[in-house]
């Protein structure tokens, strides 16, 4: 009796998604399967994959180019341990970052700021997201029924950094060697801007940002003498919201 | 838009990497499709710069992310924010490919062929119909291109795309370059293809240009629809002789990769334009002659 379709399409894309198929070497890559050539089966799993790359280095591009030499052995690994779920750009990124993490804390990451320039594609990924999805750094999206509360707006992301990435971005980033240095990171989508931006804060704002997950009174807050200035100002800045 | 007039509108698939250079070039387009997808699932930015096209010119609506040939029930909440994506976008149609990508638990960007069967045509029957009965504009099959074939497939690619278009009044996005390449591959007559396709079935068009893969594993090279080089003048033939038995009404060239070759994207477009001429041009003289006859 013949498979069902759908048995038989699972076989298929299990095939064509998996790291024998797509480098080569053991594992049966070679032989046919359902009936179909197992060259041809080869060569489709190699377009299939070189477009996930694609969608990948389009989100981490900086990631990719400083993975280098090793690169070639985190995408066998990746593809072995984890197969593509879904067409998205950002999710199969986000799905490769996690794989990274993991990586990193097996080995050391090499060179030792890749982390932080990764958690920055990432980041900007994320902000300029659906924005219906919810940021994964904010516990809870209560209602304020408080005017003047204060809250971080929900596409702002809060990054430490132990470097100071930010050359690596700049157009020519050849020679920049980032410095270990401390470096807390806002980014976010300014009321205006067509990209995500990325600000160097200082520790103090890093902190209030950080403490404004919920909404909360800002008269509750240690207060500065210019205070309601500072509020002001990230407000027009885009990283917090003001309840009226 | 030319989308309804005599002539079928000439245009691209919009590509976020030239946004820029798309905007500045608008005025060499009679139409841009939209891949619904990046509606969907994108940036924001990518989101807002598409919406910014609404109005500006006539867009229509192409998804990649439907799998209408998983044999598995549709994604109806997908369906339904496609069906507000393409009223977003005032699209005169939606289209997707007669084809496969995934299966519970895995995706491959792969478009996938199906067995061209009366069992599978009868599946794929019953999903079209509920793509039309919640997407409110007409539904549009698209052939794509395949490096292998299940072997037990007994129909041609014609006849398998005739009586599912038959049976649910679905159109027909045809992408000559797919029936060349796999005309190409496959060995069979891509003019025999079109002559078999019913009359008035094709409703748009895509067109492409690919490149030739060299494998010792293969028994010979492959032509690939990688959408990175200029359309052949075989399936610019094979488009003439398309408009010279349907009348789509709205041509698209895809292009996916060098896409900073930007002169040679809008030299595509101009060589299309002439084929299209060419056609009506004979299409014309044809209708003289019988005039003249009469």
């Amino acid at each position: 009796m013949a498979k069902p379709l759908l048995e038989r399409q699972v076989n298929l894309i299990e095939r064509l998604t998996s790291s024998a198929a797509i480098f080569g070497g053991a594992g049966g890559s070679a032989t046919d399967l359902e009936g179909i050539d197992g060259a041809l089966l080869r060569v489709e799993a190699r377009f299939s994959y070189a477009k996930r790359m694609e969608k990948i280095a389009a989100v981490l591009p900086k990631t990719f180019e400083l993975l280098g030499s090793s690169r070639d052995a985190h995408m066998r690994a990746f593809v072995e341990s984890c197969p593509p779920t879904t067409l998205s750009r950002f999710e199969n990124a986000c799905q490769f970052h996690r794989f990274l993490l993991s990586w990193w804390k097996r080995e050391a990451p090499d060179p030792p700021y890749i982390c932080d320039v990764a958690a920055l594609e990432i980041a900007c990924a994320k902000v300029d997201a659906d924005p219906e999805r919810p940021l994964s750094d904010r516990t809870t999206d209560g209602d304020c029924d408080r005017t003047g509360s204060i809250r971080r707006c929900p596409n702002v992301i809060l990054l430490r950094c132990a470097f100071d990435i930010r050359a690596i971005f700049e157009p020519a980033p050849e020679k920049a060697v980032p410095a270990k240095r401390e470096t807390p990171l806002v980014i976010a989508m300014p009321p205006g801007a067509d990209s995500p931006q990325v600000f160097e804060v200082i520790p103090p704002i890093f902190d209030l940002l950080s403490a404004l997950d919920d909404w909360v009174d800002p008269y509750a807050l240690p207060a500065e003498a210019d205070f309601v200035n500072l509020v002001a100002d990230l407000a027009s800045r885009g990283l917090i919201e003001v309840n009226s | 838009m030319a989308i309804g007039g005599a002539a079928p509108a000439v245009g691209i698939g919009y590509r976020a990497a030239i946004d820029r250079w798309t905007r500045e070039s608008l005025h060499c387009f009679d139409a841009l499709e939209i891949t619904v997808d990046h509606c969907l699932a994108s940036s924001r930015t990518l989101r807002s710069a598409i919406f910014d096209l609404v109005g500006r010119i006539p867009l229509t609506a192409h998804g990649v992310g439907l799998s209408l040939g998983t044999d598995a029930p549709l994604d109806l909440a997908y369906l339904d924010r496609v069906a507000g994506v393409v009223e977003r976008l005032r699209a005169p149609a939606y289209s997707e490919h007669l084809a496969f990508t995934r299966v519970p638990g895995r995706e491959t960007a792969a478009l996938l062929p199906l067995p061209k069967t009366e069992e599978v045509a009868e599946s794929i029957i019953a999903k079209v119909r509920t793509v039309q009965s919640r997407v409110p504009v007409p539904f549009l099959l698209e052939n794509i291109t395949y490096v292998f074939e299940w072997p037990d497939s007994k129909m041609s690619d014609a006849e398998f795309l005739n009586l599912i278009c038959q049976e649910t009044g679905a159109g027909l996005l045809l992408d000559v370059e797919n029936v060349y390449l796999n005309a190409t591959n496959h060995g069979f007559d891509p003019y025999a293809f079109i002559d078999a396709l019913r009359p008035g079935l094709v409703k748009e068009v895509h067109m492409a240009g690919g490149v030739t893969i060299r494998d010792e594993s293969l028994a010979k090279p492959l032509l690939a629809d990688s959408h990175s080089h200029p359309v052949p003048d075989a399936a610019l033939d094979l488009l003439e002789y398309t408009l010279a038995r349907q009348t789509p009404s709205v041509i698209i060239l895809e292009r996916d990769d060098r896409l900073e070759a930007g002169d040679e994207i809008l030299d595509d477009v101009a060589r299309i334009r002439a084929r299209v001429a060419a056609a009506q041009s004979k299409d014309t003289h044809g209708e003289a002659l019988v005039g003249a006859a009469g």
